[in-house]
C-alpha cells in the first residue's frame, strides 16, 4: 500500500448555513447524490480499496440508517468519529488518527468535486520524493444568481498569493493578504534558488495532500497546528528554504523513530533515496551545478489544473454551481427509473428526477435537478432550481433560481425567484415571492 | 571584411521595411555621470577605454549601426573633444557610413535626464529611438523588441512608452554585474512590468542590457519632471504613477544574445573575457569591424589571436584566450592565459599572465607575474613585480623593482587628494580640470614603500569611513558579494540574531534618550527606523521593547539588585517613557502581546516575581495597560505549569482582585 486515502467530513459548512442546518455538510444532496459521495468516487475511480473518513457521529448515524444518502461505493470506509464540539481542524483530525497512519496519505476534503487527474499530483509526489503535493484549480467565476443575495457577490474573500517556480510545479511561496502588512515579502535566497517565479492569484485550493508519513508524526509531535490549509502548508512551504535547523528535524527524526520502533512498513528507505541522489547527475534546476532541489529535504509540490470540473463546495454559489454541474460527471440515467414521469411533461436534458418522484401533466423542468420522492403537480415550472428530498410542488407554480430544501411544501400558485426556502417550511398558496423576501424563509428555517 | 558586408545588408532590409517610416534614431550617452572608474578616467573617458584593444564607444556604435540604426545622436561631457576626436577619426565619419553620427558636447551635462531633457529641448527626435549608454557591449538584434514595441504603441495609443532590452542570466552568471542584481516582476503575457494583474512573475534571472527602446515622450517626460536624474528614477516614477499617467514600461527578454553594460572593473573583466571566448560574434577581435590600419589580427586555436608583427620569444606559451595587439613582443618561458595585450608592449622574459588586461605601450620587465589587474598605456612594470588580485596600474605608472602589490591595489600618477578636493562637487561627473591640481601633486614625493625604488605613482585606497554610497563610487572593481552561507537561506539562528542585535538596538536608542533628554516621539522615529532594518513585525517590536525597558535596570546596576531596588529604579522610567509604550500597545491583541512579554521575562527573573505587580500597577495608571486586557490576560494567558504558579503570586491575586472591584464600580457608575 502506497498511499492511505483519509477522507475529512467533519466539517460543518459554517459558510452555508442556510443549507446545514438541518442536513449536514457532506450529506448535502448534489445532483441527487450526498456530496461526500464525489470524494469517495474519485478514490474508487484510481483504485483505493480502503479509506478513513473523518466524521461526526451525526453524520455516521444518517449515512447508517437514512436510504436516501445510501452511499453508493464498494471500497471499505473506515469511519472515524470526532467530536462535533471540540472545534477540531483538520490537522488536529490527522493527528487524532495518527494510529492507523502506516503510509504516506492523501487527504482529501469532502466538499471537493473536481474530475482532476488525481496521478498528476501523485506523479508529483512519488517524482520528487517531495514532502507535499496538493491540488490547485483556477477559480471559477460563479455566474448564477445566488437566492438571498442581491446583486454581485461582494469579493470580501482575501487573496491567495501562490508562488511556483518556472515550471509551474514547485511550490515556493504560499501567503494571503490578509496576513501581509506591506506587500508581498519574498526571501532573495529563494529567488537566487529559483530566479523565476510566477505569483498567481485567483486559484482555488481543492483541499487535496499528499502528505508524508513523518508529517503525520511532525504533527502528532506539534499540538498547536490544528488546521491543515491555514497552518501546516504554509509552514511546510517555508520551511523549504531554511537552514537544516528544522527541516531535517521533521524527517530525521521520525526516521529514528522508525528505526527505533522497527515498525518500518513502508519499503522506501530514505538513505537509499539519498545516496541515489547524491550519485546521480540529475538536476531538478538550471543556472548552477549545485546539488538537486539545492540540497533540500522538504520539498513541496502542486499541480494547478487549467482546465476540467474543480469545486469545493462550502458557499452557497458554490453549490448551486455544483448542481449544475454534477451530471456530467457520472454517466447515469438523467430520469431515475423507478420515478413516475407524466407523458406530457416538458423534461430539459440538463435535469435530473431522483428515485419515485412523482412528475404531472403539464410541467416544465429544466436545467434543473428534483431529488428523491418529490412530488410536483400539473402546470409547474422549474426552472434553474433545486429542488431537495420529499418535497411537495403544488399546482401551478412557478419556481426559478431558488433552493428548495428537503421536505418543503410550495403552496398551490406560488411564485418563487431567486429565493432559498428552509427545510420543512410551508410556503402559502399564490404568494410571490423574490430575491426580497427570501431571507425571511431562510431565517425561519433557521428559528 | 565579410561580416561587415553581411550588416550592411542587414541594415538595408530593416530600412527598406520602414521605408515610409522616418529613419531609426538612438540616443547615446557617451558619459557615465559617475566616478567608477577614477582613476583611470582621470584621463581617458571611459567610452574611450580599450576592450579588447577597441574602445567600448565603437563596439555601441557598432550594434547600433547593425540593428539598423542610421541616424546617431552622441552626447559627450567629460573629455569630449577625445571622444570626438575619436569619432571623426573612425569609421562613423566617414560618408559612407550608414549610420550618421551626430556629436553634441556640453560641460553642463549632469545626468542622463540632462542629456534626454536637451534631446527634448533641441526636438533632435522624431520618432521611437534607442538609448544607450557608451559602454554597452552587445550583439543582440534590437529589430524584433521594436517591432513589439512599435505594435504595442499602435494597438493602445501611446500607451508604452519604453521597452527595456533584459538578457536571460541566472544568478552566478559572472557576466551579471552584482550591483545590478536586479528582480523584474512582469506580466509574462503582455511582457509589462507590472503587479497588479492576477498573475505575474517575478524574475531574478535577468540582466538589463541598460539597452532601451523609448518613445519620444520619454524625453518630454524627463523635460516635464525635472528631478528625474537617472533611468531608474524615470522607471520608477512611471511605475508609481502608472494609474495616475497611464504609462507603461514593457521589457524585451533575449535568450540567445549577448548585452552587458561595462559598469565597472568586474564587469570590464567578464566582458572582455566573454569576447574574446567569442560570445558576442560577430564582433569578434579579428573582425576588425572599426576597419582601421593595422588592427587586424589572426585567430587560431584555444582562441589565441595575434596582431601583425607579433614576436615570441622561446619557449613562451600561449596557453588560451589570449589576444595580442600589433608590434607588441613577448620574451622567452612566458606563461599568458585568458589576457589582453595591446599594441606596442614589449613584455620581459619568464613573465606570467593570468586575467591581466594590458592596454598599450606597456613595459613589462623579466620575472613578472600579473593576476586578474588592469594596466594602462605607458606604464611600466620593473623586475620581479607581482601583482595579484584585482590591482590597477593607471596610465603612466611605473611599479617596482622587486615588488609585490596587495590585492585590490590601485596606482595612480594622480594624488588622491586632489580627488578629496573636489568631493565638494555634488555632482559626482568627470569634468573638472586634472591641469588645476597639477603643481601640488609634483611637490608630494612617491612613496617608495608602496611602489617600489624606482617607483612612480601614488596609492589610491578605498576610504572606508565615507558612506556607503560613496564607498561603492570608489571600488573600482564593483561589490563582490560573498554568498554568505549563514544568511544565504532563511535559519532561525540568523532570524534570531536579526531579533538580538534589534535588542541591543533599541537599548542603545533608549539609553542616549535618557542620556540626552531626547523627546519620545523621536525615540519612536528611531525605533521605527530600527524595524524597517531589521525586518521585525509590530508585536516583536512590542515585545522587544517591553523586554529591554524591564531589564534596564539590571542592564545599568548589575543583576544584584534587590527587588526594592529594581522597581525603584524601574518605575520612573515606565513614567518617562510611556508614551513610547503608548505608541505602540493600542489595539488589545497589543495589550496581551505586551502582558505576555512581562511575564516572561518575570518568569526567567523568578527573584523578583513580587516586583511584577508593581510594574502592572504602574503600567495600568499610566494607562499603558487596560484593566480588560489585564484580566484577559490574568484568565486565559496561562499556558504551561510556571505561569500558572506565576497567577498564583498573593500580590498579583491582590491586584487583579482590586481590578475587578474597580471596574464593578466603574460599570455600576456607569449605569
Amino acid at each position: 500500500m502506497e498511499l492511505q486515502a483519509v477522507l475529512m467530513a467533519a466539517g460543518g459548512g459554517s459558510r452555508m448555513m442556510d443549507l446545514t442546518y438541518n442536513t449536514p455538510k457532506p450529506l448535502l444532496p448534489v445532483g441527487n447524490k450526498p456530496l461526500i459521495w464525489y470524494p469517495l468516487n474519485l478514490l474508487e475511480r484510481v483504485g483505493f480499496e480502503e479509506v478513513i473518513v473523518i466524521t461526526t457521529k451525526e453524520v455516521q448515524k444518517m449515512i447508517s440508517t437514512d436510504p436516501k444518502v445510501k452511499l453508493d461505493v464498494k471500497m471499505k470506509l473506515d469511519l472515524v468519529c470526532i467530536q462535533e464540539d471540540a472545534d477540531m481542524g483538520t490537522a488536529d483530525a490527522l493527528r487524532h488518527i495518527q494510529q492507523k497512519v502506516k503510509t504516506d496519505v492523501l487527504v482529501v476534503s469532502c466538499d471537493l468535486i473536481t474530475d482532476a487527474a488525481l496521478h498528476e499530483v501523485v506523479d508529483l509526489f512519488r517524482a520528487h520524493n517531495a514532502t507535499l503535493s496538493m491540488l490547485m484549480s483556477k477559480a471559477h467565476e460563479f455566474t448564477e444568481t445566488v437566492p438571498g443575495q442581491k446583486g454581485k457577490k461582494k469579493t470580501g474573500e482575501q487573496r491567495d498569493f501562490v508562488g511556483v517556480d518556472g515550471t509551474g510545479k514547485r511550490l515556493l511561496f504560499m501567503a494571503n493578504e490578509a496576513d501581509l502588512d506591506e506587500g508581498v515579502v519574498i526571501r532573495k535566497s529563494i529567488m537566487r534558488k529559483h530566479p523565476r517565479m510566477h505569483i498567481k492569484t485567483g486559484l482555488v485550493d481543492a483541499h487535496l495532500y499528499c502528505l508524508k508519513k513523518s508529517v503525520v508524526d511532525f504533527l502528532a509531535d506539534n499540538k498547536s497546528i490544528s488546521s491543515i490549509r491555514g497552518e501546516l502548508v504554509p509552514y511546510l512551504v517555508r520551511k523549504q528554504f531554511s537552514k537544516s535547523t528544522n527541516s531535517p528535524k521533521v524527517i530525521d527524526e521520525t526516521h529514528q523513530n522508525l528505526k527505533k520502533n522497527d515498525s518500518n512498513i513502508s519499503s522506501r528507505d530514505e538513505e537509499l533515496l539519498h545516496l541515489t541522489q547524491e550519485r546521480s547527475c540529475w538536476n531538478d534546476h538550471r543556472g548552477d551545478m549545485s546539488d538537486a532541489y539545492h540540497g533540500g529535504r522538504l520539498r513541496c509540490y502542486v499541480h494547478i489544473m487549467d482546465e476540467g470540473i474543480c469545486y469545493r463546495v462550502n458557499t452557497l454559489a458554490a453549490y448551486i454551481e455544483a448542481n449544475r454541474l454534477a451530471p456530467k460527471l457520472f454517466d447515469e440515467p438523467a430520469v431515475h427509473p423507478s420515478a413516475v414521469v407524466s407523458e406530457r411533461c416538458l423534461i430539459g436534458a440538463d435535469s435530473i428526477i431522483g428515485a419515485s418522484c412523482q412528475i404531472s401533466d403539464k410541467t416544465s423542468i429544466k436545467r434543473s435537478t428534483i431529488g428523491v420522492s418529490t412530488t410536483v403537480r400539473e402546470k409547474v415550472k422549474v426552472t434553474n432550481s433545486i429542488i431537495m428530498h420529499g418535497v411537495t410542488i403544488e399546482e401551478g407554480c412557478n419556481i426559478q433560481g431558488s433552493v428548495i430544501c428537503s421536505n418543503a411544501v410550495i403552496g398551490r400558485g406560488a411564485d418563487i425567484k431567486y429565493c432559498l426556502v428552509g427545510s420543512a417550511q410551508r410556503i402559502e398558496p399564490d404568494g410571490e415571492h423574490t430575491t426580497a423576501s427570501p431571507h425571511l424563509m431562510s431565517k425561519a428555517c433557521s428559528a | 571584411m565579410s561580416s561587415r558586408g553581411g550588416k550592411q545588408k542587414k541594415g538595408n532590409v530593416t530600412s527598406e521595411q520602414e521605408e515610409e517610416e522616418q529613419p531609426l534614431q538612438a540616443v547615446l550617452v557617451a558619459d557615465s555621470f559617475n566616478r567608477r572608474f577614477f582613476p583611470i578616467s582621470k584621463d581617458q573617458p571611459r567610452a574611450l577605454l580599450p576592450l579588447g584593444n577597441v574602445a567600448m564607444i565603437d563596439y555601441t556604435l557598432e550594434f547600433l549601426t547593425s540593428t539598423g540604426v542610421q541616424e546617431t545622436f552622441v552626447f559627450c561631457c567629460w573629455m569630449s573633444n577625445k571622444i570626438k576626436d575619436h569619432l571623426l577619426k573612425s569609421k562613423w565619419c566617414r560618408p559612407t557610413s550608414p549610420n550618421v553620427v551626430h556629436i553634441i558636447t556640453s560641460d553642463l551635462y549632469r545626468s542622463l535626464g540632462d542629456v534626454l531633457r536637451d534631446v527634448d529641448a533641441k526636438n533632435l527626435v522624431r520618432n521611437d529611438f534607442i538609448l544607450v549608454y557608451g559602454d554597452v557591449v552587445s550583439n543582440i538584434d534590437v529589430s524584433q523588441a521594436l517591432q513589439e514595441h512599435r505594435h504595442r504603441r499602435k494597438v493602445d495609443k501611446n500607451i508604452s512608452v519604453m521597452t527595456m532590452v533584459f538578457k536571460e542570466s541566472s544568478p552566478g552568471h559572472k557576466s551579471r554585474c552584482e550591483e545590478d542584481d536586479v528582480i523584474v516582476a512582469m506580466d509574462s503575457k503582455s511582457k509589462r512590468f507590472s503587479m497588479g494583474t492576477d498573475e505575474f512573475e517575478i524574475r531574478h534571472d535577468l540582466l538589463d542590457c541598460h539597452i532601451s527602446i523609448c518613445s519620444p515622450q520619454v524625453a518630454e517626460l524627463f523635460t516635464d519632471n525635472f528631478d528625474y536624474q537617472t533611468r531608474n528614477d524615470f522607471v520608477r516614477g512611471i511605475l508609481v504613477n502608472e494609474e495616475i499617467l497611464g504609462n507603461q514600461i514593457h521589457l524585451y527578454v533575449t535568450q540567445d544574445g549577448y548585452g552587458a553594460r561595462v559598469s565597472n572593473l568586474q564587469m570590464y573583466d567578464s566582458v572582455s573575457s566573454d569576447m574574446v571566448r567569442r560570445w558576442v560574434y560577430p564582433l569578434t577581435p579579428e573582425a576588425n569591424f572599426t576597419d582601421q590600419q593595422g588592427q587586424g589580427c589572426t585567430h587560431s586555436r584555444h582562441n589565441v589571436y595575434r596582431g601583425a608583427e607579433v614576436s615570441l620569444g622561446h619557449g613562451s606559451q600561449m596557453e588560451e584566450n589570449v589576444l595580442i595587439g600589433r608590434d607588441t613582443s613577448i620574451g622567452a618561458n612566458c606563461h599568458i592565459s585568458n589576457s589582453v595585450i595591446g599594441n606596442n608592449c614589449t613584455i620581459g622574459d619568464n613573465v606570467v599572465l593570468d586575467r591581466a588586461h594590458m592596454w598599450n605601450n606597456v613595459h613589462i620587465s623579466s620575472n613578472v607575474e600579473i593576476h586578474q589587474s588592469v594596466v594602462c598605456d605607458g606604464a611600466v612594470v620593473k623586475e620581479a613585480v607581482r601583482l595579484n588580485k584585482q590591482c590597477v596600474l593607471a596610465y603612466n605608472v611605473v611599479i617596482g623593482p622587486n615588488l609585490s602589490l596587495p590585492e585590490g591595489t590601485v596606482v595612480s600618477m594622480h594624488h588622491p587628494e586632489e580627488e578629496e578636493e573636489d568631493d565638494d562637487d555634488e555632482f559626482l561627473s568627470d569634468d573638472q580640470e586634472v591641469g588645476h591640481s597639477k603643481d601640488k601633486t609634483r611637490q608630494k614625493a612617491f612613496n617608495p614603500a608602496e611602489v617600489g625604488p624606482e617607483g612612480k605613482g601614488y596609492i589610491w585606497k578605498a576610504s572606508m569611513n565615507d558612506t556607503e554610497d560613496e564607498e561603492l563610487a570608489q571600488c573600482l572593481w564593483g561589490l563582490v558579494l560573498n554568498p554568505d552561507p549563514e544568511s544565504d537561506s532563511e535559519s532561525e539562528a540568523s532570524e534570531e540574531s536579526q531579533d538580538r542585535t534589534f535588542q541591543l538596538e533599541v537599548l542603545g536608542t533608549l539609553q542616549r534618550g535618557l542620556e540626552e533628554n531626547i523627546v519620545c516621539d523621536n525615540l519612536v522615529l528611531e525605533i521605527n527606523s530600527l524595524k524597517y532594518a531589521y525586518n521585525i513585525t509590530l508585536k516583536e517590536v512590542m515585545q522587544i521593547l517591553t523586554r529591554v525597558v524591564l531589564e534596564y535596570p539590571f542592564q545599568q546596576q548589575g543583576t544584584q539588585l534587590t527587588t526594592l531596588q529594581y522597581t525603584g529604579s524601574l518605575l520612573p522610567l515606565l513614567k518617562t517613557w510611556s508614551p513610547v509604550f503608548k505608541n505602540y500597545i493600542k489595539r488589545a491583541q497589543d495589550h496581551l502581546d505586551c502582558l505576555s512579554a512581562v511575564e516572561e521575562l518575570f518568569l526567567e527573573q523568578d527573584t523578583h516575581q513580587t516586583a511584577m505587580v508593581k510594574v502592572l500597577m504602574k503600567m495600568y495608571q499610566l494607562e499603558i495597560l487596560e484593566e480588560e486586557a489585564i484580566l484577559k490576560w490574568f484568565s486565559t494567558g496561562a499556558t504551561n505549569d510556571k505561569s500558572r504558579q506565576l497567577r498564583k503570586n498573593q500580590g498579583l491575586q491582590k491586584f487583579i482582585q482590586w481590578l475587578k472591584e474597580a471596574e464593578d464600580e466603574s460599570s455600576e457608575e456607569g449605569e
